[in-house]
């Protein structure tokens, strides 16, 4: 402390005002530094490691397994149908769980946004199925669409939706819609948590300024409340397409891929070729060709999203 | 333009009445300053005109049409916030467009409209700017520009100044009101400062608790204030106060005060022995003298000097009381000294209704 007091009038404070200037350079880096030495460890070491399997042939019930294949691996992919089946099906679960999440959740959020009585109760009772933990969401869906156990196919049936009160999980034209009304059902309060947060930084007064210039609810909708969500939606959007792409928890537990691969996405085909075929080479090869479109994919979104704002 | 009337309205949240019985006609043209202590319900008041918070009961009406039930939109006014609410995705130029835009009008209409009103205010290098790279005073010119573009029946203001600072204000008063004899539109015009109220209105509406206190031009307001609360509250440095009893003595009355000393009273003034009143003095009615018959004696508190003028505080018995004057008296402070008072100006308030006792006259 005296060195910082008397600054530059003695040759001994010089020396710690330099100690302390490589303090303050990397302080940040010691703070962060046990953060940092987790990351590591728990993913950036098992990234590489996975990376490296790409390119040898790791079967895990094969003791000669273990050598370099160079790129066997992602030609098999390449003519791999069940592959190309998966990447499809991925799209279309992704796509209709995020589009119904994403509505449903926007209009949860703007019923929750006005005042009724009872309403912090009813919020609280809607943010529920996002604290179940998923393969338990899976396990209750999957029974639901059980005519044995359940009424829903009964119901279904007698809306005229379903042809047979059947088990729509064991068809493969239908199977798809099972983890998908599913997870429209588990991620909706994501999308009406932070969609409802949005709204409510949304000052009052704007809508009243709006209303005396003379816009209507609907126009206040789209000039106001759109614009003003606009950042969050992006980000939730962006946020949720990856997790939900990689979301295999309810497809494993209620359909497990099946009927014929159906139901089956990369995220879950990689499960099953790791951990049911035990191939970790295959399975860290389609791992990496899916963290690439990912990658793609955000980085995609980030150009537009800054475009976009650049723009305004 | 457009006359407003206000009949009988009050407004009620629950069982917590606001607003009882306000009686309000604004003429065509007329500049309003609603004005008082926050929670006196003049916030609330215009806001009811704007259509923002409904009317319990009454009725508000424009050019003689009601309007109670109408909707913001179709009231055809404008109105400037304290918060501005400027749409702050919107470029100047949208925020100041916006209205016009919704009502479709034809693009040549628009860019005219802007032009003028961003030549009126001074905007013209700020149209491509949005509200948050703008200071403080030019989004209050934004705020002001939005609600005159659409050439509106009558102009709302809710405290659109409070936020600025002291020299800005004093300066977009002056603007505001230059504004208003050039566009002549009927206006409202809501603060809590009794400087804006004096300075910028045509009549003042001296709002407290819901009641409407007194309606009258500012000198009327300030020269003879209805009551006791309408007295303390307009006016800067605020008026004094002295208790005491009106007695009898020859023809006309004198006040014995509760400290004891005695003040002689216009004649004029509507008393009975015996009354409890309460006297009104402006600090500008009272002056430091030499000791004389009419003179109280008293001790020196405080000195303010302001270089213009100087505020005196001193002590009568029990008293506080303050001396305005252009002088600089010199005077230390814990001196003795005797004050004294111009006995026409003086003000006096029946103690139990603090209602203002007027000359029979």
């Amino acid at each position: 402390m005296t060195a910082a007091t008397d600054l530059g009038t003695h040759p001994a404070s010089r020396q710690g005002v330099a100690s302390r200037r490589f303090l303050s350079r990397f302080e940040p880096y010691f703070y962060a530094s046990p953060a940092i030495v987790l990351l590591v460890t728990v993913m950036m070491v098992p990234l590489v490691v996975g990376l490296t399997y790409t390119v040898r042939d790791i079967r895990i019930l094969n003791p000669f397994s273990g050598g370099y294949v160079g790129f066997a691996h992602f030609e098999a992919i390449w003519h791999d149908q069940n592959f190309h089946n998966a990447l499809y099906n991925t799209f279309w679960w992704t796509v209709t769980s995020l589009f119904f999440q994403f509505f449903l959740g926007l209009m949860l959020a703007l019923l929750l946004n006005r005042t009724f009585p009872g309403r912090r109760i009813i919020q609280s009772l809607v943010f529920l199925p996002w604290a179940v933990p998923a393969f338990l969401s899976g396990l209750n869906w999957a029974w639901m669409f059980n005519p044995v156990i359940s009424p829903l196919p009964q119901w279904l049936f007698a809306l005229g939706i379903l042809s047979e009160p059947t088990n729509i999980l064991s068809d493969p034209d239908l199977a798809m819609w099972g983890p998908i009304v599913a997870n429209i059902w588990f991620g909706i309060p994501f999308f009406a948590i932070t969609l409802l947060a949005a709204l409510q930084s949304i000052p009052g007064e704007i809508y009243e300024a709006a209303s005396i210039d003379g816009a209507s609810r609907r126009q206040q909708f789209v000039s106001i409340t759109l614009p003003f969500l606009a950042p969050t939606i992006a980000i939730t959007l962006m946020l949720r397409t990856i997790w939900i792409a990689n979301f295999a928890d309810l497809i494993i537990v209620m359909t497990n891929g099946g009927p014929a691969d159906s139901t089956q996405i990369v995220s879950s085909y990689i499960f099953t070729q790791a951990f049911r075929r035990l191939d970790f080479g295959y399975a860290s090869a389609i791992a990496a060709v899916l963290l690439v479109l990912l990658m793609a994919y955000a980085v995609s979104i980030i150009f537009i999203r800054r475009s976009l704002l650049r723009e305004t | 333009m457009a006359s407003i009337q206000i009949t009988e309205a009050t407004k009620s949240y629950g069982n917590t009445a606001v607003l009882h019985g306000i009686d309000l006609n604004i003429q065509d043209g007329e500049f309003i300053v609603l004005v008082g202590p926050s929670g006196c319900g003049k916030s609330t008041l215009l806001r009811m005109i704007a259509g923002l918070e409904e009317v319990t009961s009454g009725s508000i009406s424009i050019n003689e049409r009601i309007i109670n039930d109408l909707p913001p939109r179709d009231r055809d006014i404008a109105m400037v916030f304290q918060s501005y609410a400027l749409y702050p995705h919107m470029s100047v130029e949208e925020n100041i467009s916006y209205a016009m835009t919704l009502r479709k009008s034809p693009k040549e209409k628009i860019a005219s409209a802007v032009n003028g009103v961003s030549n009126i205010l001074g905007l013209n290098g700020l149209l491509e700017r949005r509200p948050k790279a703008l200071s403080g005073g030019q989004r209050q010119r934004v705020a002001m520009g939005r609600a005159i573009v659409r050439d509106p029946q009558a102009f709302l203001f809710d405290e659109p100044l409070s936020n600025l600072d002291a020299r800005l204000r004093e300066q977009m008063r002056s603007e505001i009101r230059k504004l208003h004899r050039k566009l002549n539109a009927t206006s409202i015009y809501v603060t809590h400062d009794q400087i804006e109220a004096m300075t910028m209105a045509d009549r003042i509406v001296a709002m407290h608790d819901g009641y409407i206190q007194q309606v009258g031009t500012p000198l009327e307001i300030y020269d003879k204030p209805a009551n006791v609360f309408v007295a303390s509250f307009i006016g800067s440095p605020a008026m004094n106060f002295i208790r005491g009893t009106a007695s009898a003595s020859g023809e006309g009355y004198h006040l014995q005060t509760d400290q004891g000393h005695q003040i002689i009273l216009p004649k004029s003034l509507d008393l009975k022995d015996r009354m409890d009143v309460i006297l009104g003095v402006r600090p500008e009615h009272l002056m430091i003298v030499e000791e004389g018959p009419a003179s109280l004696p008293a001790t020196v508190d405080l000195i303010e000097p302001m270089g213009l003028s100087t505020l005196v505080h001193v002590r009568v018995g029990q008293d506080s009381l303050k001396i305005f004057t252009l002088d600089r008296p010199d005077i230390a402070e814990g001196t003795q000294v005797h004050v004294s008072y111009i006995k026409e100006k003086l003000h006096m308030f029946d103690a139990r209704t603090e209602m203002r006792l007027e000359s029979p006259v």
